[in-house]
This record gives C-alpha cells, structure tokens and sequence, in this order.
C-alpha cells in the first residue's frame, strides 16, 4: 500500500531523502500549476513553488498532524506567492508589457471545439477578459478563487490554507466572483 | 422573505454545506427567482473562470526535480558554512558589538542609568503588571518569588 501524504511527512522531517522524492513526484505539478495560475510566469512559478518544496523539507518536524498534509504544504505554497507577488508590485508594473504568460493559444482552454469564426473569436475575448480580471482580484481573493476551480478545495481547507475563518473565505468568494461577474457583464 | 444566502451560494454549489444550512439556502432558493438566476450564473461562472486560467506551460519534470536537489544541497551548504568556527565567531563579534552599541544607546535615551540583565530579566516577567495597583504597594520589586505568587498574596490582603 503506498503510503500516506502524512506518513511521507513524518518521515522527510527525520530527513528521509527517498520519502522526500516522492512527496515532490505527488506534488510538483499541482504546485507548479498554482504558483503558475496566481504568479502567471513560468520561471517565478518554477522558483517558488521549488521553494515551498525546501521549506518543506525544512520544516517537515514542525508538521503536528493537526491538518491535511495537502493543506499544510499549500498554505506554505500561497504565503510564498502571495509574498513573491507583494515583493515584485512596482516591479513588474514597470516592467510588464502585457503582465503574463498567456501566450499560448487561447482556443486550446476551450472544452469544446467551436466552428463558427466570429464566435471563436468572442469565446477567446471571453476566455482572455476573465483570465485578466481574475489576475486583478485582490491577492487573497484571488487565491481563494483558485484554490476552489483549480484544486476543488472547500471553503473549510481553504481557511486553513489562508489561514483566516470560514466565514471570511466566504466573502472572499463571493466578492471576487461579484467582481468578475461584473467585469464580464460590461462586456 | 430571508435574507439573500449570496456568501453561501458557493458552497452550496460545491454541496458543502452541512444539511440545516443546506435547507436553508434551499428554502430561499425555492422561494426568491434572483438568487435562482444567480446560483445558474455562478455555476457557469465558475467553469468558466477554471477554463479561463488553463493549463501552464509545460515542465520537464526531471530536470525541475535536479534543479530543486541543486537548491536543496546549496542551501545545507549554507547552512553548513555558518557553523563554521571563523563564521561563527564573525557573527558572534558582530552580535556582541550590536549588543553594545544597543546597552551604549540605552544608556543615552536614559539619561545615564544603562539597563541591567537582571532589569531585563525583571521586565521579561513584568506581564504582571496586569496585577500594577497589587505592585505598587509592595515595594518588593526585587522579589521575584514575591511578585511570581500574587494570586496568594490576593487572598491575604485585608478588604
């Protein structure tokens, strides 16, 4: 039987290199796909979400069990974005022509194939408007919204991720959705 | 009619909910065509912003791993290099001249009268200044064994 997320834990923070490696396999996509969806670069995604990795490995012993594994690793995961983000604000402002890495084609996000040109084209402006209005949600929003679509998280694992209340994770929902609802309705 | 559940709605679609809320949203649901338009929106809104954010470039996954080792071991390295005796020593000259330069400042803003350890020890335990009307009337400052039982001393004093 293999063994648990938990179980691996326990045994990286008596620094078993083996338990380690495979907790990366389990994990280094699901990781790289979040830093990626709230950082939209491709090399800060790889950075940081090998980073989480390392303070992983760092800090496994501090790991008491009381949570999930998954939401352990992802609350050191969010707090790095969310502190890459706030490092680079003025940064990449100046620096950003267009801010991200959409650059491949927007028709492959589609789920189904659409034939006519012109709705085509309005299902790509539509796929790309909400992907820019959900890059300009307020940072724990934003990552609370993710955290739902992207990994199915509940409200509950998500508090914990973010560390805040139910509650909170609620409005953080329910406003950013608001948000983006609006953004596509001027449309 | 209730208020409208929108902070719940997303749990709700997520089936979350543990089932007296459920009902609730339900009845609401049932009763307001708003919130009903709302809940099919926000459905759709919901695939749509999963489709919206699409997958990531794509990784080599070998070498992301060789490169996460790399880091990994450059940072025991380091680690490892500020055990060091010379290192060590850099640091705890460093510390200690900080130190100093703190005790000298303390003495300026003081007015002349530096701070003791055993002060610094003394303001450490000074959470129970909680207790400073109890303090005040001791004059005991230096007994710690002293301020450490006030709760005793609380049941003796005449009322």
């Amino acid at each position: 039987m293999e063994p648990s997320d938990e179980a691996l834990c326990e045994r990286v923070a008596r620094r078993d290199e083996a338990a380690f490696d495979l907790l990366v396999s389990r994990y280094q996509e699901r990781a790289y796909r979040l830093a990626w969806s709230m950082l939209r670069n491709s090399e800060d995604a790889r950075d940081v979400s090998q980073e989480a990795f390392i303070r992983l490995f760092e800090a496994a012993g501090s790991f008491g069990g009381r949570s999930k594994f998954s939401t352990w690793f992802y609350r050191i995961l969010v707090n790095l974005c969310l502190d890459h983000k706030r490092k680079n604000r003025w940064w990449k402002l100046w620096a950003r022509d267009d801010g991200d890495e959409r650059g491949e084609p927007l028709l492959e996000r589609q789920p189904a194939p659409v034939t006519d040109p012109v709705e085509k084209l309005n299902a790509e402006r539509t796929m790309k408007d909400l992907g820019v209005a959900v890059d300009r949600l307020a940072p724990r929003q934003r990552a609370a919204v993710l955290l739902r679509v992207q990994e199915d998280m509940a409200t509950y694992d998500i508090a914990r991720v973010l560390k805040c209340s139910e509650a909170t994770v609620r409005v953080h929902l329910h406003r950013a959705l608001a948000t983006l609802k609006k953004t596509m309705e001027k449309r | 009619m209730a208020k409208h559940p929108d902070t719940d709605l997303v749990p709700y679609l997520r089936g979350e909910l543990p089932p007296a809320e459920r009902e609730r949203v339900e009845r609401h649901l049932a009763e307001c065509p708003d919130c009903r338009q709302d809940t099919e929106l926000l459905r759709e809104l919901l695939e749509q912003v999963a489709r919206s954010i699409g997958p990531p470039p794509d990784v080599n996954w070998a070498r992301y791993r060789a490169e996460l080792r790399e880091k990994l071991e450059a940072r025991r390295a380091r680690r490892a290099w500020w055990w060091r005796p010379v290192p060590m020593a850099l640091s705890a000259s460093v510390a200690g001249v900080l130190l100093l330069v703190a005790v000298w400042t303390g003495y300026q803003m003081t007015g002349g009268e530096p701070i003791t350890p055993d002060q610094a020890s003394l303001g450490s335990e000074l959470g129970l200044l909680q207790e400073y009307r109890v303090v005040e009337q001791l004059d005991l400052l230096e007994d710690l064994d002293v301020i450490g039982n006030l709760d005793g001393l609380d049941a003796g004093r005449p009322s």
